[in-house]
């Protein structure tokens, strides 16, 4: 079957965004690269701030996962899945949680993870020598605003624990991340063209040096060269290779209106924002994320909705199926401003015994959320008559089991966990109760998708969770 | 008086044989044979350093060991199987080198000179060769400057005999050269150049040349080759620990069972046990923080007995730590195994807080060229100023354990490569290319030599030292594609320019970091480039560039007159602004959002004017007045704009505009950083006493919290009538599940309360609760806290702890260093302080001892071979 894309969703999707259509007929080309039947291999982490109790994970489908349910086929959802060993002593759990999320090891460092996550893990075992030419190896985006951590809200880890790929936290980075050419090296002029081209080849050439056998470095610097050697050939590609393209190359998407950067996250105090300028930017990432993928320019990463421990002070109306389902006005209900008025503190006020409406409605806006994402990805068919999700290995997790601070155990068990098929590897259409660490079930799905490396000590006995295989 | 003599040589002889005890010097070691096989055909040595570099009697019929000896009594040759790279590639590095040896001459008749040490090819190729010639000792040694035979030779007077006698050659980077008779100085002499042209196939060798034609006769005790120069005092220690010395594990210097302790045990004791068996817990009216409390009443710890020892009567059967995850397999069996070796205890007390980063946070990572830092070098190579663009083209840099500049993290995006390949061009355009090159070279030719010689001078430059071949060869390639395409000299500059300003000397701070696994000596222009990079934020000038080409960097005095000069540039001062800056995060600043209905009157001008207050402040205490750094906590002045200082309702704000200096010693609640809106604001609008109280902690005191805190930051309780911020403090500490840690630190903030969330003073709430600023301070590691009565107190405590001190010594070097500090930095670093406080404790004292340190003159290598 010829791989299709479902073009009219595609670019109703993207909204403001208009991708002009020769060029997505030439991604669509050039989405070949795997061979017109095979269907690459992919690994993406989905995560999503805050958590999803314990207690309400035993609902099914039938409250906060509720629009999950569309997939539900095509998803295993996993409970009571641990990750009490990732706790730092001394750190907050939602730092430590967030960063065990997909590498199941405590964090080293701020902006460093215990170990590899499991996409980059699958990158290496299939892609040992690198990705072919031009694509993004790796790509990190999200739409979030917590930021006093790296590791709150990036969550793709190399080998040596060091982020993967940088964050893409504004549409139009992402954009130029995945599709953007570069200005000034563009130049018609061929002789021009030469010169600079011979500047490029000095500059690898002696990037290749620091990377090979005489290089005078250590293993992590060398490594750290060697990315930046990938960067600049992927360079090199998009500013020699992709010029015929010019002149019909898509339109940057609009600028972002939500804050950025330090603002972003004002003195830890959170930000007002509606839930339509949240859902607006994140379902544009999401969107361009999906579409790097669909046209093959990206095959591993981290998507993020929303940071660990994320401060906003929502408003707005939340429809779910065309009706109102709850009105968001953190703040005005917790009669509080700054920290103490975000949706945050819905979940260490989370208690059993009440209703915990408002945490229920974030939880169920950020599903829904998720889902929008997953859905997008179901529209496009590949070779093999199954779906992008469905051919993915897409880990959807999150940081906590349980947001109140006091019981660290408590806290990191039961962590939300969902996965796609990869292809038909793994059973989907279940909600099954795993009973076990995070660590073990990552470790069975990386051997089930053919890596030797494991995550966790090498000592460690490995302790199989067979039964999420087919 | 013949006689005289000899009985004088004989009883130096004879201590050399008896004086036991006495250590000899580990640091710099690359090889040592102590001959201590009794037979076999091979000399091993015994350095512990990896790859060891073993040697082989060719001729094994002709010498007679011994325990502890080796006779060649014909001729023969003790050499190397393989090159010794690790030796020839750490002395090219050190550009320092000694070589010392025990040994008994046949006699003294033997010439040639007869090689006693070489590390040669043949009668005319060495690098070094310590020989006899008659009766007195020849070295000769290849440098830039001397021939390939290592000519003009040094050569003592007629001094050897036919005894033991201990020969030292050593040779420091500025080429002084001294040679050492029995631990006496027998001839100094100049051996100018570098040993960087050293070559890299030859062998080591005793007892003959390479070539076999210059056989030595007479019995060795010991050889031994360092990557340093020893001092004289080192000297002497190695003669008078004698023959026979016991040789040290020289990884560590310290014996297994030491280094067990500091490697394993003290993290272990730190991790598992401090919580509660710490000097102000101590349960069980147990304190295993100190050593003199640990093996207090003899039965906690029995050196050699585990079985006897309470600790591990404990711990090995799970019942400690109480209420937590018994100790792994690997643990308890390092414990066991530290017990029953003899529970060496090498450090006076355990501080949780250098164990915080154990992992691969603090190896050794390339480090990337931060934003400020790639400004700062551009405008020092190239004359333009590429701020505003580089700020606007490259990603920010993010912060990581507490600084932006942690070298883990500065990782590269697809954005940077574009952006250094644009700023690249937009430098050149600014540049006059021309004019640029001739600095270099005054011939605008495209001869190979010519541009070769521009290359090279332009190169080392920009690149912050001299170019290898395969650099110059690739540059060059530059130059011959642009003849090719009909292209000008000026255009061939400036192309190459672009290259090197996007390659990855340029963008990176490029170091060796192979060799054999030990610490090794930075190379002069490694060490020019840490120096200023650490002082200035910037690449080396002219000046500390000719004095790494002359090696002029190896002597300490030397290198402080450097630092003097550099530190009375006015890029010192910016370089320290930007360690204030980040330590205490201003950029916070910038993204306050107080709440408008709590705070009216707030202005994001208000946060510019703290800033500003901070700086300023810093400026005045540290280089205007260039008082001790511990002073910044109680210094009784400020710098204030009208605005602000209404904002602090300080009586008689000045008018007009701008900043203004402020003496407060009519004004005792302020006075000291932590009483300026920069500081107080990160309480939030609240005035948590958590995140103040966690702040001292963390940042001022070193101080770690062991158990997560019920979320930091995040649920701050209300004042009310009647509950003061203090209030809700004190009720969390009567909370049992809470005071354990908040114990720790909220009392820590007891003293600012009287500080509203943004900084301003008040001697009640908004509900008219009297506020309070009396508490108690606990500094970690102590086992009870001090009053203080009022903030003044509270700072005047602050400012006179070495507690303090000490970690303003730890975040200074962290900045220096780029990387998060750990267990194997602790003793550098205590030596770094102690440095800086007999100097005055200044910021000026602290960073020299910084830059004259091992952290900065030396580099952990990773294993090539």
């Amino acid at each position: 079957m010829k791989p299709t894309i479902n073009r009219r969703t595609l670019l109703k999707g993207l909204g403001s965004v208009t991708i002009g259509l020769p060029l997505l007929e030439e991604m669509v080309a050039t989405k070949a690269l795997a061979g017109p039947k095979a269907v690459p291999t992919r690994a993406f982490n989905v995560f999503f701030g805050l958590g999803i109790p314990t207690p309400l994970q035993r609902e099914g489908f039938n409250d906060v996962l509720e629009p999950l349910k569309p997939l539900g086929n095509k998803l295993l959802i996993m409970r009571n899945v641990d990750q009490v060993r990732c706790d730092v002593r001394g750190i907050n759990a939602h730092f430590d949680g967030a960063t065990g999320s997909f590498t199941a090891e405590p964090a080293q460092g701020e902006a460093k993870a215990g170990g590899p996550s499991i996409d980059q893990i699958i990158r290496h075992t299939h892609y040992p020598n690198g990705l072919p030419v031009g694509m993004v190896p790796t790509l990190n985006a999200g739409t979030f605003f917590r930021r006093s951590r790296v590791g709150r809200y990036l969550h793709s880890y190399n080998l040596d624990g060091t982020v993967a790929g940088r964050m893409q936290e504004k549409p139009r980075e992402l954009f130029d991340r995945v599709f953007g050419t570069f200005a000034g090296l563009n130049d018609t002029d061929a002789r021009r063209q030469r010169l600079k081209r011979s500047v490029l080849d000095s500059v690898v050439d002696q990037y290749r040096f620091y990377t090979g056998p005489s290089s005078p470095l250590g293993t992590p610097s060398k490594a750290r060269v060697k990315d930046h050697l990938d960067r600049i050939r992927e360079f090199e590609q998009r500013a020699f290779e992709l010029q015929r393209e010019q002149g019909k190359g898509p339109a940057l998407p609009p600028r972002s209106k939500v804050p950025h950067g330090g603002p972003a996250d004002p003195g830890g105090e959170g930000i007002d924002i509606t839930l339509e300028e949240l859902t607006t930017e994140w379902r544009l990432m999401a969107d361009l994320y999906a579409l790097a993928i669909e046209t093959d320019r990206t095959r591993f990463g981290a998507l993020t909705f929303l940071a660990a421990g994320e401060r906003i002070r929502l408003t707005g109306d939340y429809k779910y199926n065309g009706k109102t389902r709850y009105k968001f006005d953190d703040a005005s209900m917790h009669k509080r401003t700054g920290s103490a008025g975000c949706s945050h503190e819905w979940w260490h006020k989370f208690n059993e015994k009440k209703k915990n409406e408002q945490l229920r409605a974030h939880v169920h806006m950020k599903m829904n959320e998720v889902a929008y994402f997953l859905k997008r990805l179901d529209g496009t068919k590949e070779a093999n008559g199954r779906s992008i999700l469905e051919n993915s290995l897409i880990t959807i997790s999150t940081e906590s089991g349980d947001g109140r601070h006091n019981d660290v155990k408590r806290e990191l068990s039961g962590v939300f966990h969902a996965i796609t098929g990869a292809n038909g590897r793994f059973k989907t259409g279940q909600i099954m109760d795993l009973n076990a660490e995070a660590i073990d079930v990552y470790n069975t799905m990386l051997r089930t998708l053919g890596a030797k490396k494991q995550l966790g000590p090498d000592k460690r006995k490995h302790k199989p969770v067979d039964k999420i295989r087919t | 008086m013949i006689k005289a003599k000899s009985i004088i040589i004989l009883l130096v002889a004879l201590v050399a044989f008896t004086v036991r005890g006495a250590e000899r010097v580990g640091s710099g070691l690359l090889v040592i044979y102590d001959f201590s096989a009794a037979q076999g055909a091979l000399v091993k040595d015994r350095s512990g350093m990896q790859p060891v570099v073993d040697l082989r009697i060719m001729n094994p019929q002709n010498v007679r060991r011994g325990k502890g000896s080796l006779e060649i009594r014909k001729n023969t040759m003790i050499r190397s199987d393989k090159v010794p790279s690790k030796i020839l590639n750490a002395i090219k590095r050190s550009n320092e080198i000694t070589i010392e040896a025990w040994v008994k001459p046949a006699n003294l008749k033997q010439d040639g000179p007869a090689r006693i040490v070489t590390l040669s090819k043949n009668s005319s190729e060495r690098n070094i060769t310590i020989g006899q010639e008659a009766a007195a000792l020849q070295a000769r040694l290849r440098t830039t400057h001397t021939s390939k035979n290592g000519m003009p030779a040094i050569s003592t007077g007629r001094n050897l005999s036919t005894r033991p006698t201990h020969i030292v050659y050593s040779r420091d980077r500025s080429g002084r050269a001294t040679v050492y008779l029995n631990g006496k100085r027998a001839k100094e002499q100049t051996v100018a150049g570098m040993m960087t042209n050293w070559d890299g196939s030859h062998h080591l060798a005793l007892g003959n040349e390479l070539s076999n034609d210059r056989p030595w006769l007479g019995t060795y005790y010991l050889v031994a080759l360092y990557n340093r120069n020893l001092s004289a005092a080192e000297v002497t220690q190695n003669f008078t620990a004698g023959i026979g010395a016991e040789i040290a594990p020289v990884a560590s210097g310290l014996s297994p069972n030491a280094h067990l302790f500091e490697s394993r045990i003290a993290p272990l004791i730190a991790k598992h046990c401090l919580e509660c068996h710490d000097s102000a817990t101590r349960k069980g009216k147990l304190d295993l923080s100190r050593r003199a409390t640990a093996f207090a009443g003899g039965e906690t710890i029995v050196p050699g007995k585990s079985a006897k020892s309470r600790i591990w009567e404990m711990v090995g059967a799970n019942k400690m730590p109480r209420k937590r995850p018994p100790l792994s397999a690997t643990e308890k069996a390092a414990l066991k195994q530290w017990v029953d070796g003899g529970a060496k205890w090498t450090i006076n007390q355990i501080d949780p807080a250098v164990y915080v980063h154990t992992g691969r946070s603090t190896q050794n990572w390339l480090r990337r060229l931060t934003v400020d830092e790639y400004i700062s070098t551009v405008r020092a190579a190239t004359g333009v100023d590429i701020a505003g663009e580089a700020r606007e083209l490259l990603p920010p840099d993010l912060r990581a354990d507490g600084f932006s500049n942690t070298a883990y993290n500065l990782n590269v995006d697809l954005k940077h490569v574009n952006a250094y390949a644009q700023l690249a061009g937009i430098i050149v355009r600014r540049m006059d290319a021309q004019k640029f090159s001739a600095r270099f070279s005054g011939k605008k030719r495209f001869t190979d030599k010519d541009m070769r010689a521009l290359i090279e001078r332009m190169g080392k430059w920009l690149l912050r030292g001299p170019l290898e071949e395969r650099e110059v060869v690739v540059y060059r390639g530059i130059t011959t594609t642009v003849v090719a395409n009909g292209g000008n000299f000026e255009e061939a500059v400036g192309l190459v320019l672009e290259a090197m300003l996007q390659s990855p000397r340029f963008v990176y701070r490029m170091e060796n970091q192979r060799g054999d696994g030990t610490v090794w000596p930075v190379n002069d222009h490694e060490l020019a480039s840490r120096i200023s990079y650490i002082i200035w934020g910037a690449p080396p000038d002219e000046a500390l560039y000719q004095a790494a080409d002359k090696g002029g960097l190896g002597e300490n005095a030397q290198l402080e007159s450097q630092v003097r000069r550099m530190l009375k540039d006015p890029r010192a001062i910016d370089r320290s602004v930007q360690f204030i800056s980040e330590w205490i995060d201003l950029d916070r600043l910038k993204n306050l959002r107080p709440s408008p209905k709590k705070f009216p009157r707030w202005t994001p001008a208000l946060a510019t004017d703290m800033r500003q207050e901070t700086i300023a402040f810093f400026k005045e205490i540290v280089w205007k007045q260039n008082r001790r750094l511990s002073d910044l906590f109680n210094a009784q002045l400020t710098f204030l704009t009208p605005r602000l200082a209404r904002h602090y309702r300080i009586p008689n704000p000045r008018a007009g505009g701008g900043v203004a200096r402020y003496d407060l010693t009519g004004i005792s609640s302020r006075g000291g950083l932590l009483t300026q809106g920069s500081l107080l604001t990160m309480g939030g609008d609240e005035a948590s006493m958590v995140s103040r109280g966690l702040f001292v902690m963390h940042d001022l005191l070193r101080g770690t919290v062991i158990d997560p805190p019920p979320d930091i930051d995040s649920t701050p309780v209300p004042s009310k009538p009647g509950l003061t911020q203090r209030g809700v403090a004190e009720d969390r500490l009567n909370n049992a599940k809470c005071s354990g840690c908040h114990r720790k630190f909220e009392p820590l903030a007891f003293g600012l309360e009287k500080f509203d969330g943004l900084g301003a003073f008040f001697d009640s709430d908004q509900f008219g609760n009297k506020l309070r600023d009396d508490g108690e301070i606990l500094f970690p590691g102590e086992a009870k806290p001090i009053a203080y009565k009022n903030s003044a107190e509270l700072m005047d405590l602050l400012a006179g702890s070495n507690r303090v001190a000490k970690s303003i010594t730890w975040k200074l070097t962290q900045f220096a260093l780029g990387r998060p500090l750990g267990p194997s930095d602790a003793r550098i670093v205590d030596k770094i302080h102690q440095t800086a406080e007999k100097n005055g404790g200044t910021y000026t004292s602290l960073i020299t001892a910084i830059v004259l340190s091992d952290l900065v003159q030396t580099t952990q290598t990773v294993i090539t071979e």
